[in-house]
C-alpha cells in the first residue's frame, strides 16, 4: 500500500456507509529505531490548509483559534479502525457520533434553519 | 417502458440543455459575420462534448465517484485546489452571463431594463434549488428547453442554401478578418465544450444512482442528445447567416437577436425567442449554480445532494445560496451582457485542460472504471480533445485581445 497514493485525499465512509469527509491528513509516529507507522487519519479543514502552504496554514489556525470555539483541531480516526481501503476508506466509526460535522451542524442551526424553508 | 422514458429523457436533456446564452450568441455572431463558414466549429464542439459527457457518465456510473471527487482523490489536494479556483471563477462568469441572459429576455418581454431583473431572477433560481430536487430541475429544464427547437424549424423554414451549409461543415481558412474568425471559433468551442457540464453530468449520474445497467442510456443521451443539441446551435447560426448577414449587422447586443426568429415566424417569433432565451439561460444558470456547489462539496468531502433538504447538507446549500446573488451583481450593475458572454466563453475554453486532461487518466484507471475503461478509439479521441484543449487555452487570451472587439 502506498500511503500518499492509496490513502491521502481518499473518501472516508463510516460504518453505515455514510460519506464522512476525505482523508485530509495522516498522523505518523516514530518510536525508537523502528520505521514510522501511521497512527491515525485526520479530517478537517485546518489540516487541509496546512498542506496547501505554511502561510495559509498559520492563517487558518489563527482564524480557527479566534472563531472556531472549542473544536478547532482536526478530528483523528485511529488507524486501527480502518476496515478496508478500496476507492474509499471504510472506517469503523459512526460519523454522527464524531465531530467531523461540527461546521455542518453549526451552519444548519445558525443559518439554514433561519432561512425560509430551511427547517425540514 | 421506464427504460424508454429514461432514453427519451436523456435525449431531451441533451437537446434542451445544449443551448444557452453563450452558444446562442456565438452562433449568431458567427453566422452574421462569416455566414456558414463556422458551422464546423459547432460540429467539432458537439462531437467533443458527446465523447466527454459519455465518459463523465461512465466514470460515475461505475465508480460512484464524481469528477470533482476523482480530481481530489486521484491527483491530490494541490491539483484539486488549482482546478477548484479556476473552475469556480469560470463558473461564476458563465453564471453571471446566464442570469444576464434571462434578465435580457425579461427586458424584451416587459420593457423594463435588464438591470432590474437580475436579482429577482437570481432569487427565483435560488428558491428552486433550495426547495426543488435534482430530478425536477434536470427534467424541468430539459423539457421546457425543447422550445429552442424553434431555431431549427425557423432555419428550415427560410430554405438555407444546402450546398453552402454543407461546405461550412468543413474547416477552412477565412477570407477576411482572421483574428475575428478564430476568436469566434474558440468562443463557439468554449460555449459547447463547457467544462462545468462534465462535473454536472457526473454528479447527476450519482444523484440518479446510476450503475452498470445505465451505460447504454448514458451512451444514447451523450450521442443523440448532444448531436441534436448541436443542431439547435447550427439552426441559430444559419438563421443569423440568412437574416443578419445581408443587413451587414455585426451582432453587438442581444437586442438584435430576436430578429432571428421574427424573420421566420413574425410576431410569434418574438415570443418564441424571448421564451427560448429565458428558459435556456435559466436552466444553464441553475446547472452552473449546482455544479459550483458540487465541486466544493465533493472535493472537500462535505455532505451533498440536491435531493436532500438544505438542513441535511448545510454547507452545500449555502455554497449556492451565496454564489447566486453574487453572480447576479454584474447584470444588476449594468455590465454589457454580450461582452460578458464572449469573455466567459473564452475563459471557459481556456479552462478546459483542467478537466479534460485528468479525464484521460481517470478513464484508464481500473480502480475507477474497472473493466469499462476507454478503448483505443475513445482514448485517441480524448487525447486529441486534450491537445485541442491545450491549444485553446494558449490561443484564447491573445485572440480575445485581437478579435474580441
Amino acid at each position: 500500500m502506498l500511503l500518499v497514493h492509496d490513502v491521502l485525499d481518499k473518501q472516508l465512509t463510516d460504518r453505515h456507509g455514510v460519506r464522512m469527509g476525505k482523508a485530509d491528513g495522516l498522523v505518523m509516529l516514530q518510536e525508537g529505531d523502528g520505521p514510522p507507522r501511521v497512527v491515525s487519519i485526520e479530517v478537517g479543514s485546518l489540516t487541509l490548509a496546512r498542506r496547501l502552504g505554511r502561510r495559509l496554514g498559520r492563517w487558518a489556525t489563527a482564524l480557527a483559534r479566534r472563531w472556531g470555539g472549542k473544536h478547532t483541531e482536526s478530528y483523528r480516526i485511529p488507524w486501527t479502525l480502518v476496515r478496508g481501503i478500496t476507492l474509499e476508506i471504510a472506517v469503523d466509526v459512526d460519523a454522527e457520533a464524531t465531530r467531523v460535522n461540527v461546521v455542518e451542524d453549526w451552519l444548519r442551526v445558525h443559518v439554514v434553519e433561519h432561512l425560509p424553508g430551511g427547517r425540514p | 417502458m421506464s427504460r424508454l422514458i429514461e432514453i427519451a429523457l436523456g435525449i431531451v436533456t441533451g437537446i434542451g440543455g445544449f443551448l444557452e446564452a453563450g452558444s446562442l450568441a456565438t452562433a449568431a455572431q458567427a453566422g452574421s459575420e462569416f455566414r456558414y463558414d463556422l458551422i464546423w466549429a459547432v460540429i467539432v464542439g458537439a462531437v467533443c462534448l458527446a465523447f466527454l459527457v459519455e465518459m463523465s457518465g461512465r466514470l460515475s456510473a461505475i465508480s460512484k465517484h464524481t469528477i470533482p471527487d476523482a480530481l481530489r482523490e486521484r491527483f491530490g489536494i494541490r491539483f484539486f485546489a488549482v482546478a477548484l479556483i479556476i473552475m469556480e471563477l469560470v463558473m461564476f462568469m458563465v453564471m453571471a452571463t446566464e442570469l444576464g441572459g434571462v434578465a435580457i429576455a425579461l427586458e424584451f418581454a416587459s420593457g423594463v431594463s435588464y438591470r432590474w431583473w437580475a436579482l429577482p431572477v437570481g432569487f427565483v433560481a435560488w428558491i428552486l434549488l433550495w426547495k426543488g430536487t435534482f430530478g425536477l430541475i434536470e427534467k424541468g429544464v430539459s423539457v421546457l428547453g425543447l422550445i429552442t427547437l424553434a431555431f431549427v424549424v425557423g432555419a428550415i423554414h427560410l430554405h438555407p442554401p444546402l450546398a453552402e451549409v454543407a461546405r461550412g461543415a468543413v474547416p477552412r481558412l477565412p477570407a477576411h478578418d482572421h483574428a475575428r474568425y478564430w476568436f469566434l471559433a474558440v468562443s463557439i468551442l468554449g460555449a459547447s465544450i463547457s467544462p462545468y457540464l462534465f462535473a454536472f453530468y457526473s454528479a447527476g449520474a450519482v444523484e440518479d444512482k446510476w450503475d452498470v445497467s445505465h451505460l447504454t442510456i448514458n451512451r444514447i443521451t451523450a450521442g443523440f442528445g448532444m448531436g441534436f443539441g448541436g443542431i439547435v446551435a447550427i439552426g441559430a447560426l444559419i438563421l443569423a447567416a440568412i437574416v443578419l448577414h445581408p443587413l451587414d449587422v455585426q451582432v453587438d447586443s442581444f437586442a438584435q437577436l430576436p430578429l432571428l426568429l421574427t424573420s421566420a415566424f413574425g410576431r410569434v417569433g418574438f415570443a418564441l425567442f424571448v421564451c427560448s432565451l429565458a428558459i435556456a439561460c435559466f436552466g444553464a444558470a441553475q446547472e452552473i449554480a449546482l455544479t459550483a456547489a458540487y465541486m466544493l462539496a465533493q472535493g472537500l468531502g462535505w455532505r451533498w445532494s440536491e435531493n436532500l433538504p438544505p438542513a441535511e447538507d448545510a454547507r452545500f446549500s449555502l455554497a449556492y445560496t451565496i454564489l447566486i446573488p453574487l453572480a447576479a451583481v454584474p447584470a444588476a450593475a449594468g455590465v454589457d451582457i454580450l461582452k460578458l458572454t464572449n469573455i466567459s466563453m473564452v475563459l471557459s475554453a481556456a479552462s478546459l485542460p483542467v478537466i479534460v486532461a485528468p479525464l484521460l487518466i481517470l478513464m484508464n484507471d481500473r480502480r475507477y472504471v474497472r473493466d469499462y475503461g476507454n478503448g483505443w478509439f475513445s482514448n485517441t479521441v480524448v487525447a486529441l480533445i486534450t491537445a485541442l484543449a491545450f491549444v485553446l487555452a494558449v490561443v484564447s487570451f491573445p485572440l480575445l485581445i485581437k478579435g474580441g472587439g
